[in-house]
């Protein structure tokens, strides 16, 4: 049997069992809510900003369109100034034009998935090896094919589950007027295609963390360790002005992936699907070694 | 009156070395050979033995087998190499730390049998039955199945089947949904996956369990379902850890005879410590203890069921002196306290019937009272003898 007719059983049998999964359904749920909260935060802060515009236009007694313009330009320059300092100047001028809902809701996204793909993936393996049912795979696949299953069925659920994410703040941004439909789908999309290399990577480092244990509450305590070593790193990375060390957090990189230049942003791809491809192929090869 | 038979086939009848005996003295006939890694035979054994040459020897050696009885019927699949030894282990240790769990056990299984392995708990069968399923590696030699090292996945795709001891099935899939996607993963066809599934549900008597959640079958159910699992797409091996452990006596009975059915479409190798299932099931069967073979062969052979038998009394005449005159008895024993009567013969120069009915005669003709009879003396005996 051709491998990746093997990773694709393993892989749908993966999104079958994480969607039908108590912890599946409740971590889906509790994302849905939370995101659709925040959205309607961000709305309403949004709204409050909108309703000052309208009060300092009356009290200046100019034009409401000719202050909001005014205010409009003026936030849009301030979005600039605050996003020139992380990531570069025409990516900040870029980015600057997204429905501010957006962009806040991508970074909600960035934030919250090393946590949510910790949470799913941490009993992707050492559950298995932990009941042994692992056995009933190694005899039928590769141990290539089954962690590659597992790897990519992490992270199909987990772009699945940001896609809802996204979707819901989508349908606030519209519903509320923060923008029109095509503008919203249209930054919407590039922001959740853009979540799906850095998550790949989170994916790799979980489904990684989980071979190695047989206790799934270890793998959890050790995935949760490992990705804050990894912020520990780049928290250093700043404060020392280390460039080297910044490339170790994977949240790093949508400094490239949200560039405007082409090449810029296949480099944050390439340095995602890297660090996956490290962590799926060193898992590979020592699952492949080891007893189960 | 009882009398109890052994299950042997023809050729136990024939005249095989001990069961004890050294591996290089028996002959090809036997389901199995096996040795420790410091019998002669495995010291010539191990230069071609070796991972390298594996499958060469395996090919050579397996062609010297002559019996066809024991080879199966098993499906030819398109592509793969067919072997007359469907497990072969070659000096195989396996360490776990500091502990040696399996000692340099070398063994041959051929195809078609029905094979035990034997031992008391901590005597190395299931760490041996995971080298040979491929979920442990071993620390020194070589496993071969079907000709294949069991990480040989593609090669043995549903071509070895294995019911784990302790492997749980997955929680969250149904029956149907477990049992078809471990059969898509032997790359049974899409349109006979559920066909498949079906009759080897039917197989284990569990015909409407196909929507039933893993996590609602009750320990003799799951059983059958991971029995299933083993079993689909016909596979050529079939490994069996355990198969009955935790049962209640009716569902293992009906496991026993699952496994009775499967007799001669495939080579079954069963690791247990009940005793009485081995020797029901088996054919031949090697006995472990402290992870070295201790004595291996034929179920005949291991329980000396050619060689000697004992009858059992009440109360009454203990005619010895006319058995032993009887020409082709070697030696008779009567043990008081049990008040048996042991009586041994030359292997292969008499039958044990014959023996039987001989001696019937001469003790009815004394007014013996006689309460049993039984050909050999039971592979739990002999296990307690060796382990």
């Amino acid at each position: 049997m051709n491998p990746l007719k093997e990773v694709q059983l393993i892989l749908l049998r993966e999104l079958r069992k994480n969607f039908r999964s108590v912890k599946g359904i409740v971590l889906l749920l509790i994302s849905l809510i939370g995101s659709f909260g925040a959205a309607l935060l961000l709305v309403k802060f949004q709204a409050f900003k909108r309703g000052q515009i309208d009060e300092a236009a009356r009290t200046t007694q100019g034009s409401v369109e000719v202050t909001a313009s005014a205010v409009k330009e003026f936030i849009h320059d301030g979005r600039i100034k605050a996003l020139t300092p992380v990531y570069g100047e025409t990516t900040a001028k870029y980015i600057a034009d997204s429905p501010e809902v957006l962009y806040a809701g991508l970074m909600i996204t960035i934030w919250l998935t090393p946590m949510l793909i910790a949470l799913l993936g941490f009993d992707s393996f050492s559950g298995d090896m932990q009941h042994k049912s692992v056995r009933y795979w190694t005899l039928r696949t590769r141990r290539g094919s089954y962690f590659a299953g597992k790897f990519f069925g992490l992270w199909t659920t987990v772009s699945a589950v940001t896609l809802a994410i996204h979707a819901l703040i989508w349908a606030v941004c519209i519903f509320r007027g923060e923008a029109t439909a095509a503008e919203t789908l249209s930054w919407g999309v590039r922001f959740w295609v853009v979540s799906l290399p850095m998550s790949a990577a989170w994916c790799g480092i979980a489904v990684l963390v989980s071979s190695f244990f047989r206790m799934p509450m270890v793998a959890l305590l050790t995935t949760f360790a490992a990705n804050f070593a990894l912020w520990l790193v780049w928290v250093i990375g700043v404060a020392s002005d280390t460039n080297a060390l910044l490339y170790f957090y994977p949240n790093f990189y949508d400094k490239l992936l949200l560039s405007p230049q082409l090449w810029t942003a296949a480099s944050g791809f390439g340095a995602c699907a890297l660090m996956a491809t490290l962590c799926v192929g060193g898992g590979t090869l020592i699952f492949a070694k080891r007893d189960v | 009156m009882s009398t109890t038979e052994e299950t042997t086939t023809a050729k136990d009848d024939a005249p095989p070395p001990p069961a004890d005996a050294p591996a290089e003295a028996k002959d090809s006939d036997a389901p199995a050979e096996a040795s420790n890694g410091d019998a002669k035979k495995d010291n010539g054994e191990a230069k071609k033995d070796s991972a390298k040459d594996a499958p060469k020897a395996t090919v050579a050696e397996a062609a010297s087998y002559e019996d066809k009885e024991f080879v199966a019927p098993a499906p030819k699949k398109k592509g793969k190499k067919t072997a007359e030894v469907a497990v072969r282990l070659s000096k195989v240790t396996k360490r776990f730390g500091v502990k040696t769990a399996v000692d340099g056990i070398s063994l041959k299984i051929k195809a078609g049998s029905v094979y035990g392995l034997i031992g008391p708990n901590g005597a190395g069968k299931t760490t041996t039955f995971s080298m040979m399923a491929g979920f442990l590696q071993p620390t020194e030699g070589a496993v071969e199945v079907l000709g294949f090292t069991p990480s040989h996945v593609d090669e043995l795709r549903g071509r070895l089947g294995v019911l784990p001891q302790d492997a749980l099935l997955p929680n969250t899939d149904t029956v149907g949904e477990f049992l078809s996607h471990m059969a898509a993963l032997q790359d049974i066809p899409a349109d006979k996956i559920r066909t498949e599934v079906e009759s080897v549900l039917a197989e284990v008597d569990g015909r409407d369990w196909m929507k039933l959640r893993c996590s609602q079958l009750s320990h003799g159910m799951a059983k059958r379902v991971q029995l299933a699992q083993a079993l689909l797409g016909e596979p050529e091996v079939v490994l069996l850890d355990e198969p009955t452990a935790g049962l209640d006596p009716r569902v293992a009975y009906e496991v026993r005879q699952i496994i009775k059915s499967r007799k001669g479409r495939c080579t079954l190798i069963v690791s247990s410590h009940n005793l009485q299932e081995l020797e029901e099931v088996c054919d031949g069967a090697a006995i472990l203890d402290r992870g070295r073979v201790v004595a291996h062969g034929s179920i005949a052979e291991l329980t000396a069921s050619s060689q000697e038998v004992h009858i059992k009394l009440a109360p009454g005449p203990v005619p010895l002196q006319e058995l032993r005159a009887l020409p082709m008895i070697k030696r008779v024993e009567f043990d008081d306290e049990k008040s048996e009567i042991s009586v041994y013969f030359e292997r292969g120069s008499v039958d044990a019937e014959t023996v039987i009915g001989q001696v019937l005669w001469v003790l009815l003709n004394n007014q013996a009272r006689i309460s049993g009879v039984t050909k050999g003396k039971g592979l739990e005996q002999r296990v307690m003898e060796l382990t």
